[in-house]
């Protein structure tokens, strides 16, 4: 039988249970995400500069949802803004899809442009 | 199942949203994490299918070629984020519940879509090579 003592921390090591830690995370998460709309906005922007600022717009505002349950928030407030959040980031990828799907289709090309220096 | 009762299906409470009780945070918070992993998932899917139909070479003898590999991983990114939102709500809904949390499809429908795409490859590059 284990002692429930030992999965405490020992002193001066991190509480992985604390609520700080898994928010800085969830954080973290959030601006990786927003760094990868970047990402695919810088590449949609060589096509079609219009479709690449709108997606390059959309990566700064997924990074403010990120922020939206900070310290101050109550723990009552967290499935409100937790699941409002999670629908518009999915429908900003099924838009940001169907925009690059535009692109690519009818969008021109650059054929070979990876093999160029 | 009803109208009501398919949209409620897709929503974090059911269909009451006042059903179970409110998860440890922390739950919550791996819960959008993971969601959050998908979602960047789709959207290097949407990358790459850009980058290939917008600036890989032509496929010698398969005009379609660049299309044919690009588009369906665009529309796989599409996909991935529908289904991860599912996934989403369905593990929400479990741990409100104190359910234990259901398998998850979504493993499995990359790995499919994997191994499709790299026989699609090898098929163009295969006909492209023999032309």
């Amino acid at each position: 039988m284990t002692d429930p003592a030992a999965n405490e921390p020992e002193a001066g090591e991190p509480d992985e249970t604390d609520r700080g830690l898994a928010l800085e995370r969830t954080s973290l998460s959030w601006t990786r995400t927003a760094i990868s709309f970047a990402a695919l906005g810088g590449v949609v922007l060589r096509e079609n500069v219009i479709t690449g600022v709108v997606i390059l717009a959309v990566a700064p505002l997924i990074w403010r949802l990120g922020r939206l349950t900070g310290s101050g928030s109550s723990a009552s407030q967290l499935p409100i803004v937790s699941g409002t959040r999670i629908r518009i980031i999915t429908v900003s990828i099924v838009g940001v899809s169907l925009l690059s799907l535009l692109v690519a289709v009818l969008g021109p090309s650059v054929p070979g442009a990876l093999l160029r220096p | 199942m009803s109208r009501s009762g398919r949209f409620a299906a897709w929503w974090p409470g059911g269909a009451d949203p006042g059903e179970g009780h409110e998860p440890d945070p922390r739950f919550t918070f791996a819960n959008e994490r993971t969601f959050l992993a998908w979602s960047r998932t789709a959207l290097a899917l949407v990358v790459a299918g850009l980058g290939i139909v917008q600036l890989l070479p032509p496929f010698p003898g398969v005009p379609a070629g660049r299309h044919l590999l690009g588009v369906p991983l665009i529309v796989l990114g599409a996909v991935l984020a529908i289904v991860a939102y599912g996934e989403w709500v369905r593990n929400q809904r479990a741990l409100r519940r104190g359910d234990p949390l259901p398998r998850s499809v979504m493993p499995w429908i990359l790995a499919a879509a994997i191994a499709g795409m790299a026989v699609i490859s090898a098929i163009v590059l295969l006909l492209s090579a023999l032309r």
